[in-house]
């Protein structure tokens, strides 16, 4: 059974390229608290999350909502395992599969095939698995003789259209999306719903972090608010996303 | 802490599809679109060793046909070691946006690195082996010795690479002082010279090494069987240098993501 578990999660994030703060700013911030802190080496410290506690079962549809540098992403690439908690314990169970970046492992002067086994590696697919599903991908992506030219010579939404591919040809159990959609034309739009609905009912845990709440409503079945590195509500999505929508 | 070096390391290997396509991806990109391709970097490692010989050959007053293998099997190792402590250390960095995508094991990056630079040795040495073809080779019996000595000399780059590469992660002066002070090994190890050209100064030698793991990869094709305390020295650096590098490695893995 698949399964996320997070306890305590805290994580802080050094920010190294801004050392060497004012004698000026010390002075002036007197005093004040700030929830940006400084560590005592004077590297910047920024706590992005704070004490998270949640558990994701199989059957969850998770939405991630929250203003902007909330920590939705953080949250998500904790739950990846890139970023390790600095404090509190990750605990999970199944493939997980993230899907952060769209442009992730894109090689310029590789052609769109070898593209889609560089990409298919690192999401970290068997070669097996990319040879039986490189007919699936040529099909959808839908780019047909571009896939022999080098990547240099596609259009940004013919890029995307291959990532998008790639990415979500993956088996994943618990599966990690963030604003994936608003990619290519109309058409491809289409497509690309539909992929990521046939994806959501593969997977057994969908954590997803939008804009979007029309589309929260349509593919989720819990909610979870995100503000300053902190879970302000956990529950239905009408709940919280009605709650989310009276402070904005 | 060790533990999680190693896990990390085995899990690295297993993926050995994704670094060796990674190494690869690097040279083609270096030379995507040129004739020669990646038989460039034999071309100028020829001209160098041509030119470098005929100079410091006549200059040293040896006979080239002792002194031109012994300077390219010693200039092609040098490049290797240099060239992948000199990437090791910018490893990490360089992958930043792997790294931050998607949670793989983290030593593929550095051995992405060697595998870049075992297929460019690859192609420098394609010269060594012109060159004893042409003067022949001294003593046949010697030959097979290359074979553990070269994995002797790649497993002291690599943990050389390791530990440069984490920390130039976090400081990142340390790229510049490592090519630096690969610069000044280059000058104070026999490449351009002879040992015992040295004389008084053999403690230059006797204390450097370096000298000792160009030592255990030259002589072998040069017909001189590498000494027991060469063999003692570049065994011992490397099991010592992996312990530390994997010591590190363990320690610091997860702040990887953070630093980069």
């Amino acid at each position: 059974m698949a399964f996320i578990e997070l306890k305590g999660v805290t994580l802080a994030l050094p920010i190294y390229d801004v050392q060497g703060r004012s004698l000026k700013k010390k002075i002036m911030r007197f005093g004040r608290r700030n929830a940006i802190a400084e560590g005592n080496d004077g590297v910047i410290v920024v706590r992005a999350l704070d004490n998270v506690d949640l558990r994701f079962e199989p059957g969850d549809r998770i939405g991630l909502i929250g203003r902007n540098g909330a920590g939705k992403s953080t949250l998500l690439r904790v739950m990846a395992g890139i970023y390790a908690p600095s404090a509190g314990t990750v605990t999970s169970e199944g493939k997980i599969v993230s899907l952060l970046d769209i442009s992730l492992g894109m090689d310029e002067n590789s052609t769109g095939m070898q593209n889609i086994r560089l990409r298919g590696l690192l999401l970290g697919m068997s070669d097996a698995e990319i040879q039986a599903k490189q007919q699936s991908i040529v099909e959808f992506c839908e780019l047909g003789d571009y896939l022999d030219l080098p990547l240099r010579t596609y259009s940004s939404g013919m890029r995307v259209r291959l990532a998008f591919a790639v990415s979500t040809a993956v088996n994943a159990e618990i599966l990690l999306l963030d604003e994936v959609m608003g990619v290519g034309d109309a058409a491809f739009m289409h497509k690309a719903k539909d992929r990521l609905h046939d994806l959501h009912n593969r997977a057994e845990i969908v954590v997803l972090a939008m804009h979007s709440n029309a589309e929260i409503r349509n593919v989720c079945n819990k909610v979870l608010w995100m503000e300053n590195g902190r879970v302000r509500a956990f529950g239905t999505v009408e709940d919280v996303v009605s709650a989310y929508e009276a402070t904005v | 802490m060790l533990f999680r070096a190693l896990v990390d390391l085995k899990n690295s290997l297993a993926s050995w599809r994704l670094w060796t396509l990674l190494g690869w991806l690097e040279v083609r990109q270096r030379y995507a679109r040129s004739r020669v391709g990646p038989f460039w970097l034999t071309i100028s490692m020829g001209v160098m060793i041509t030119s470098i010989g005929m100079v410091y050959g006549t200059l040293f007053g040896m006979e080239m046909v002792d002194y031109l293998p012994f300077l390219a099997i010693g200039l092609v190792m040098w490049a290797a070691l240099s060239q992948t402590v000199n990437d090791g250390s910018v490893a990490y960095t360089n992958s930043g946006q792997y790294i931050r995508q998607v949670a793989t094991p983290k030593l593929i990056y550095v051995l992405q690195v060697a595998w870049r630079n075992s297929v460019i040795l690859a192609h420098n040495f394609v010269i060594v082996l012109v060159l004893l073809a042409l003067f022949g080779v001294k003593n046949w019996m010697t030959l097979p010795l290359f074979i553990p000595a070269l994995l002797v000399y790649f497993a002291n780059a690599l943990w050389m690479a390791m530990i440069c590469g984490l920390l130039s992660a976090r400081f990142r002066d340390l790229p510049q002082i490592v090519q630096a002070l690969m610069q000044v090994a280059f000058y104070v190890t026999p490449i351009l010279y002879r040992p015992e050209a040295l004389h008084r100064f053999s403690f230059i030698v006797e204390f450097n090494p370096f000298a000792y793991l160009i030592d255990v990869v030259r002589g072998p094709l040069i017909g001189q069987a590498p000494t027991a305390l060469t063999w003692g020295v570049t065994i011992s650096m490397a099991v010592v240098g992996w312990s530390i590098a994997l010591a590190l490695t363990g320690r610091y893995l997860k702040r990887i993501p953070y630093w980069v």
